[in-house]
């Protein structure tokens, strides 16, 4: 038996090592072509350096042709700004060279902290743009003139390379990112729908609610990041581009809301509460029996409709079982509990509806589009200007340190030193990790240098011919290439290929000369070592305490801003900008460690506390007039709380939240009274991060206060 | 038409300009061709789009060498 099955196992698995690795060498022979096509051209036409323009299309290629043509653009873009920029800098201080180093050290030091504002490639047009105005002054600091046909060669060389890489890139045989992207949303599709499926029945740990808030964010940002890239390759992605966003916007709707929904179990796990929780427990069956109605066998998109189609009028339905088990539950006073869970429920509800519309809108399966709200498609990134600045001094000071030691030291190289260090800061400014980047970067330039140099006097010396030349950088190519489809050795391996092309120089007249080689290696080892330390001595937020706070408090500041900003907009600006800064805030602490569980504590409660005073501010208009200025006062002690968070705002905002609460109950207003309850649970949550501001005797299981009111 | 042209005192090949014009007339195909969903009836976008592009480019620049 086990005999005859073991051939077609073997079989399959070679196929399916084939099928990976194959796609590997199709991009080796892509990537190589291009390169060494470019060079021909360039040399053909007689551009300065062809090693630019081989070098700027060996950057660009991408075994994604999405990738490769976001990239050329920012590329390209970045290359105009940053040519323009010289001549401005060259016209203004023209005979003042230090005067001159300093503007550059600047320019460069802005661009690199403008990179640190954006995500995806936009950063990288942002480098582009600082040090290709340092590329093209410093050969011609002494000799200005010659400025205007440095930017247009420059210009050139990069231009050839750009449309070199992504003609061959989109034309043969394309390996296309919209897949991916397609993908990443059918996952965080079904992802979410078994997710609120699984955890229909039973209790989730606050444990296990973190690692699904955690997994959900990735999903949002990834798919975010993808998609900028993405409407670059598929036009017709670019046209639903809109309907994208609005996915992701509901999506984050109906998952922050769920998340609520659980918090709120949570707290009445205890036995006081045992009836409530029971009610609401057969109450989440109407759910569960409608999500039962969803083919999991069918295609993702029909599940779409599907789901569509099980949650329409499903509010209603919640409704009317809500009634009856209302009229069922023995205890009066725990009906506020079952209420605010019903009111969540409804909303959960109505947002899993919108999400799984949006989904089927997107896949273009209903006969008419429905018209996207501009407002509900922005996804608000979340900056620190004092970051910025950071990055800014950093680089600039690195600059001004080398250039320093340079015009000192009058050593030929300093120059190289000095712009490759630069060159390093910047692109890894926006690295989650910039230290580990650098050291990635090192490894790899050390290692191009070494393979360089073996190129250059091993065998580039014995060639003659441009046949001849491209066997001899054949191999060395393949090497490089071949690691960039190794995810792990990708950092490396750009490293590596940078230092090999630029090290080679290669030229229609090739010059050999072993001293200036050495010279030139040095000098750029020197600036990657550099910048390596400058990321160490200076650390961005892995390490620096200062900034790590900052990031935190930034974060919690997105409830004050829910509370004072434009109620209009003001739900979407929490769930993107949050989860933004999240995602960042994140990338910058190790796993597992307490700042990162603090962390997590503070995104869940920022998230529940947020939406529950959007849902206030929305109850605002309606209120009485007795009630409007009590539930104001509440929004501003809540809004206080998070600001600056500390026992006296803590308990503040609790008997706001109480004498709210009593006026609302006077007044019979269910419905603000149960979004001020929400608010108040999250008050007095135990597992909750604003436990430690609770006095030590105030126990929220009695729930005394709120039982008076109700 | 000349085959280079003055602009703020440099030289630049009036060839520039065509191809930064059939890049212009690409864009606009492109996005009406996303909005409308033309690129269904087309087995290879990226190939087309670069065929339509030497096509718009070949034969502006022809037009203009003339």
């Amino acid at each position: 038996m086990k005999a005859a099955v073991a051939p077609v196992e073997w079989r399959l698995a070679l196929a399916e090592a084939m099928q990976g690795s194959g796609r590997a060498w199709l991009f080796v022979f892509k990537a190589c072509v291009a390169v060494l096509l470019t060079g021909w051209i360039a040399m053909r036409v007689g551009l300065e350096q062809p090693g630019t323009a081989m070098l700027t299309c060996a950057i660009v290629i991408n075994p994604q042709s999405g990738m490769v043509l976001a990239k050329s653009f920012y590329r390209g873009a970045g290359t105009l700004v940053g040519c323009a920029a010289a001549m401005l800098l060259v016209a203004l201080f023209a005979q003042q060279r230090t005067l001159m180093l300093l503007g550059l050290a600047l320019w460069l030091g802005l661009c690199a902290g403008g990179a640190s504002l954006h995500r995806n490639f936009k950063s990288y047009g942002f480098v582009l743009a600082g040090y290709t105005a340092g590329i093209v002054v410093l050969p011609v600091l002494t000799h200005p003139t010659a400025l205007f046909d440095s930017a247009l060669m420059r210009v050139s060389e990069v231009m050839l390379g750009i449309v070199v890489a992504a003609v061959i890139s989109d034309a043969i045989a394309p390996q296309r990112l919209s897949q991916a992207l397609r993908g990443t949303i059918r996952a965080q599709f079904t992802g979410f729908v078994g997710f609120v499926r699984g955890s229909m029945s039973g209790v989730l740990e606050r444990a296990e609610l973190e690692r699904a808030h955690l997994r959900f964010v990735r999903e949002v940002v990834g798919v975010e990041n993808l998609r900028s890239s993405v409407v670059f390759e598929d036009a017709g992605v670019r046209a639903r581009s809109p309907r994208t966003r609005r996915l992701t916007q509901r999506f984050m709707a109906a998952s922050t809301s769920y998340q609520t929904l659980h918090h709120l179990m949570n707290r009445l796990q205890d036995q006081a509460h045992d009836e409530s929780r029971q009610a609401l427990m057969q109450l989440f069956a109407v759910l569960a029996e409608a999500l039962q109605r969803v083919d999991d066998d069918k295609t993702v998109p029909v599940q779409a409709s599907m789901l569509g189609l099980a949650t329409e009028g499903l509010q209603a339905s919640v409704l009317a079982r809500a009634e009856q088990l209302r009229e069922g539950m023995g205890r009066r006073d725990l009906r506020l509990d079952f209420d605010t869970g019903t009111e969540l429920l409804v909303r959960f509800v109505g947002e899993l509806h919108g999400y799984a519309l949006a989904y089927v809108d997107l896949a273009g399966l209903t006969p008419r589009r429905t018209r996207v709200d501009r407002d509900e498609t922005r996804f608000t990134r979340s900056n620190d200007w004092l970051g910025v600045a950071f990055i800014t001094a950093r680089t600039t000071g690195v600059m001004l340190v080398l250039g320093w030691f340079w015009i000192l030291s009058a050593w030929p190289a300093g120059a190289d030193a000095m712009l490759n260090a630069t060159i390093v800061c910047g692109l890894m400014a926006s690295a989650p990790n910039p230290a580990r980047s650098a050291d990635d970067m090192t490894r790899g330039w050390i290692l191009g240098t070494v393979l360089a140099f073996i190129c250059v006097f091993g065998v580039m010396i014995h060639m003659d011919g441009f046949v001849l030349f491209c066997a001899g950088l054949l191999p060395f190519l393949m090497i490089g290439f071949y690691l960039y489809t190794r995810p792990v050795w990708v950092p490396v391996a750009k490293g590596l290929m940078v230092a090999l092309l630029l090290m080679l120089e290669p030229t229609a007249l090739m010059h050999f000369s072993a001293p200036a080689f050495i010279n030139r290696a040095i000098g750029f080892s020197l600036g990657v070592v550099i910048a390596g330390v400058a990321f160490r001595l200076f650390a961005s937020a892995v390490d620096n305490r200062f900034l790590y706070r900052r990031m935190v408090d930034k974060f919690r500041a997105e409830v004050v801003r829910t509370c004072y900003g434009p109620a209009a907009t003001a739900r979407q600006r929490l769930e993107s900008a949050s989860r933004d800064l999240f995602m960042r805030i994140l990338g910058h602490t190790p796993e597992g460690s307490d700042a990162s569980r603090e962390l997590l504590g503070w995104a869940l409660s920022v998230h529940e506390t947020g939406r529950a005073i959007v849902e206030l501010r929305g109850d605002l208009t309606q209120a009485s007039e007795r009630l409007m200025p009590r539930i104001q006062r509440a929004i501003d002690a809540m809004g206080a709380l998070y600001e600056s968070p500390g026992q006296a705002r803590y308990v503040r905002a609790r008997r706001s939240l109480i004498g709210a609460m009593r006026v609302a109950d006077a007044e019979g207003d269910a419905r603000v009274l149960r979004h001020l309850h929400l608010l108040r649970l999250v008050l007095l949550d135990r597992s909750s991060v604003l436990a430690r501001f609770m006095l030590p005797d105030a126990s929220p299981e009695s729930g005394g206060e709120a039982l008076h009111a109700a | 038409m000349p085959r280079e042209l003055a602009m703020f005192g440099a030289f630049v090949p009036s060839l520039l300009l065509v191809f930064v014009l059939s890049l212009l007339l690409l864009w606009a195909f492109n996005r009406a061709a996303g909005r409308f969903g033309w690129y269904r009836h087309v087995w290879h976008p990226a190939l087309f789009r670069l065929a339509l592009f030497t096509c718009i480019f070949g034969g502006l620049g022809l037009l203009m060498m003339r």
